[in-house]
């Protein structure tokens, strides 16, 4: 099956500076892609290219198997695109955008447009110059969704959205994935990427340094686990911990610890424990994500 | 390109209708005025004969003798407000693209359309060579409006406006294609006006300091309005092939330049 983005040792250069090196990508239909980085990292610049604006320095990326420089015009019939940094014409309003678009791709996009805005609580007719830069968001969302796009390419789409928007969001992309919408997702924050996404690339200098499905990535984080003990005499005759499992802080009955990889071993130091109380925490991907730029920084 | 189009349109008919009322009214005051002055024009010119040179630099032509109501006739196509606001407009519209949608950033949006960037550039190009038509063609209704001020006799026959019209219209094109050229090297409307102002400028500068200054004389083949010729062509009843072939030949060229410059260029709106 064709790929719907497949790039080859793209880089794109600016003079000296590098934007991105070396990316090898291959996402496949019905994905959800987080493109995960801090800033600066190159991912606006991967998805620029991605969209047509730059030419890659070497290399080359395809969508849907066209080429992303010279096919641009015929890939954006599929692709919705939503601008990191969203700037709006300060006349726009969601009806004269959907308007815009209709005549652009040749459909009919006033039911979809209509639906969208209600979902998004956005009045149909409130120019830009009027809106506030969550309002705006909004409308950018709206456009690039509303003619039912195969790929979405969305750059840091929770910016400026309140939480309950973020959730309107999130549930409308999953409702899209589930139709078979494949979905580009580029973040700095580690939270949106690892609910909505089903695989993760880590970008750092222009160069992916993890790639991987976000479930292996679960299994390998580390999880906090707080133990009670019956007393803190109980507790300071304890067993040494098992494998995996790395006390940080121990304080009278109450011990702090990381757990990595399966509770298999826990559980069974845990049955011949005096344990009052237990708590163990979600996987935490924030360490893996800082580990990937330490180990990097460290090769530097 | 027809989303593009609708967008043009919201974008460009007030400034266009702006430009065109202008172009109006100085038509109008113009063909009022010149008549009034042309009466003591005679006595101006024997006080300062240097007057002579100044007209003879904004039309073109050699002004010897009486200063005929055709002269005039030609004078209010070449005052320097009516070139202000054909270059002004020319500007703004050429400059819309890519340099002012990427200096705004708008162009992401634009551009996440299914839209090429020559389909987009073709839209501005319409835009752009429309827009002219409706300030002259304003700017004809002011002129004919206005001259009813004038004796029918002093009054130029419609064809000769026309050709004027016509030679006017290549300057709106050469500057518009340089504009292009210059609006599609740049990531900074403000830059590309800067550019492109000091251009028309010296343009302006060379053709009239070529009346008094012999080095001047040897480069004033450089300006735009060394192939604006609106008194020649009253006096002669006949434009210049050459003047206008020129025109459109530099608006052709830095306007293809432009398109093929904005079709291969990389976009960074940050």
């Amino acid at each position: 099956m064709t790929p719907v983005i497949e790039t080859h040792q793209l880089a794109r250069r600016y003079g000296p500076r590098i934007g991105v090196d070396g990316i090898d990508l291959r996402i496949e239909p019905g994905e959800v892609f987080g493109f995960l980085g801090p800033n600066g990292a190159g991912k606006t610049t991967f998805i620029r290219v991605l969209l047509g604006f730059l030419r890659p320095t070497s290399g080359g990326a395809r969508i849907f198997g066209r080429d992303c420089w010279h096919d641009s015009r015929a890939i954006k019939r599929e692709v919705g695109y939503l601008p990191g940094d969203v700037r709006l014409y300060p006349w726009l309003t969601v009806r004269r955008a959907v308007g815009i678009i209709q005549a652009a791709h040749r459909g009919d996009f006033q039911g979809p447009g209509r639906d969208l805005a209600a979902r998004l609580d956005i009045d149909p007719d409130l120019p830009v110059r009027k809106m506030s830069r969550g309002m705006r968001q909004k409308l950018a969302l709206i456009i690039a969704l509303v003619h039912g796009p195969k790929l979405l390419v969305l750059d840091e789409p929770t910016s400026a959205l309140d939480p309950l928007v973020q959730i309107t969001l999130a549930d409308l992309l999953r409702q899209r994935c589930r139709a078979g919408v494949t979905v580009f997702f580029s973040s700095h924050t580690l939270s949106e990427v690892e609910h909505l996404c089903d695989r993760v690339a880590v970008v750092r200098k222009g160069r992916i340094v993890a790639d991987e499905p976000i479930d292996d990535l679960r299994k390998r984080a580390r999880r906090e686990v707080v133990i009670r003990f019956e007393s803190a005499a109980a507790a300071a005759a304890a067993e040494p911990p098992p494998d995996g499992l790395t006390v940080i802080e121990r304080d009278g009955d109450r011990w702090r610890a990381e757990l990595a990889g399966e509770a298999g071993a826990l559980r069974q130091w845990l049955a011949r424990q005096p344990v009052r109380d237990l708590m163990i925490g979600p996987p935490d991907l924030r360490t893996i994500f800082h580990a990937y730029y330490r180990e990097t920084e460290d090769l530097d | 390109m027809r989303g593009v189009l609708i967008k043009n349109l919201r974008e460009m008919w007030l400034a266009t209708l702006l430009f065109a009322l202008a172009m109006l009214v100085i038509e109008i005051l113009l063909n009022i005025i010149l008549p009034q002055i042309l009466g003591q024009m005679g006595d101006l010119l024997e006080r300062m004969p240097f007057i002579r040179q100044f007209l003879a630099a904004l039309l073109g032509v050699e002004v010897e003798g009486e200063i005929t109501a055709q002269l005039m006739s030609a004078f209010v196509w070449v005052h320097p407000v009516v070139l202000a606001i054909l270059w002004a407009a020319s500007i703004i519209f050429c400059t819309r693209y890519p340099a002012a949608e990427i200096d705004r950033g708008t162009i992401d949006v634009l551009l996440g359309l299914p839209v090429s960037r020559r389909g987009v550039y073709l839209c501005e190009t319409a835009g752009w060579l429309s827009a002219g038509l409706v300030i002259l063609a304003f700017g004809a209704i002011g002129y004919l409006i206005g001259s009813r001020a004038m004796e029918l006799e002093q009054r130029p026959a419609l064809a000769l406006v026309a050709l004027v019209m016509v030679n006017l219209y290549g300057v709106y094109l050469a500057v518009g294609g340089l504009t292009c050229l210059v609006s599609s090297l740049s990531d900074r409307r403000g830059r590309a006006v800067a550019v492109i102002f000091a251009v028309v400028l010296a343009s302006f500068l060379l053709n009239f300091l070529a009346q008094f200054w012999d080095p001047a004389k040897h480069l004033v083949f450089l300006s735009v309005l060394d192939y604006y010729q609106p008194a020649a062509i009253l006096r002669d009843g006949a434009i210049a092939p050459a003047d206008l072939i020129m025109l459109f030949a530099i608006g052709l060229t830095g306007w293809a330049a432009g398109l093929e410059i904005t079709a291969r260029r990389s976009i960074c709106t940050t």
